[in-house]
């Protein structure tokens, strides 16, 4: 899991955030932080419904609500390594999806944090067979988004 | 829709392994332009048709592409619904984190707020 395997993932995000690492890391862990933060726009995640057991093998929940019609999607995932302030990586058991956080200080109080989200099917966890699976999956989404649509999405 | 990013079903499954090979993104990525035949699908790859008809089968399975049962040349075609429901996947993950990291962003501004009791930069919860 080193810098070199980035970019052979379905999906990488990066964002750089001024705050300082420690903070950044607290917010991704803290349901009191991540009630403001983790549903995506429209979407409420109450705090009593977020459980945080930030250890390996501990649990991961939250209920996300759709703020238009009240719809809930429950995740639930587990703790495979909780480093901090650097690592915190999950896997939601139902779906084999495995999400890799990163959080790098660029000093100044500035953080940049680096999400790789990688769902691989049963048949493809061999070691082997991992690399093809992953090549850029991400970007031939894109352009064959390109191709299909014809048109901004 | 949220509920995407969780409910990830065994056909979409089988849609990203008949994509994790080149060839066949190749493929698929030529089916998108429209039709073509087998001999045409070949014309650009160092393969055998046998070796071609292969991927075409794993493709066909998982209902990536059809292949007409009455035309003599039988040509390949592009299920753009099945397709669009991996893109859409991958595209609706992206959406997700990009909007997360934007409030998250603002929810950073918002604690680390120099009027506010806490000092910028060494807010701790």
């Amino acid at each position: 899991m080193n810098d070199q395997e980035r970019g052979t993932d379905e999906l990488n995000f990066t964002r750089v955030f001024d705050a300082p690492r420690e903070l950044v890391f607290r917010c991704m862990i803290d349901p009191e932080h991540l009630t403001h933060f983790w549903g995506p726009i429209g979407v409420s995640t109450p705090l009593e419904s977020i459980l945080v057991d930030a250890r390996s093998g501990g649990a991961f929940e939250a209920v996300m609500v759709n703020d238009a019609d009240g719809s809930k999607y429950p995740m639930r995932a587990v703790y495979d390594e909780v480093d901090e302030p650097e690592r915190l990586v999950w896997t939601d058991p139902g779906t084999g999806m495995t999400t890799i956080s990163t959080f790098l200080d660029l000093g100044d109080a500035r953080t940049e944090v680096r999400i790789r989200q990688t769902k691989v099917p049963e048949a493809f966890r061999g070691p082997g067979a991992r690399a093809g699976f992953l090549s850029s999956l991400d970007r031939f989404a894109t352009y064959l988004g390109t191709l299909t649509q014809g048109s901004t999405r | 829709m949220v509920v995407g990013i969780t409910a990830v079903d065994d056909k979409l499954d089988a849609t990203f392994t008949a994509l994790a090979d080149p060839t066949r993104r190749a493929i698929v990525a030529r089916l998108a332009k429209g039709d073509a035949t087998v001999n045409e699908l070949a014309a650009p790859f160092a393969m055998t048709l046998p070796g071609i008809s292969k991927h075409l089968k794993m493709l066909e399975r998982c209902g990536l592409i059809s292949r007409s049962r009455h035309a003599q040349f039988r040509p390949c075609h592009l299920e753009r619904e099945v397709l669009d429901e991996a893109v859409e996947w991958i595209e609706e993950s992206r959406r997700i984190w990009t909007e997360r990291f934007d409030r998250l962003d603002a929810h950073l501004r918002d604690i680390q707020r120099p009027s506010s009791s806490r000092k910028r930069g060494t807010t701790h919860e």
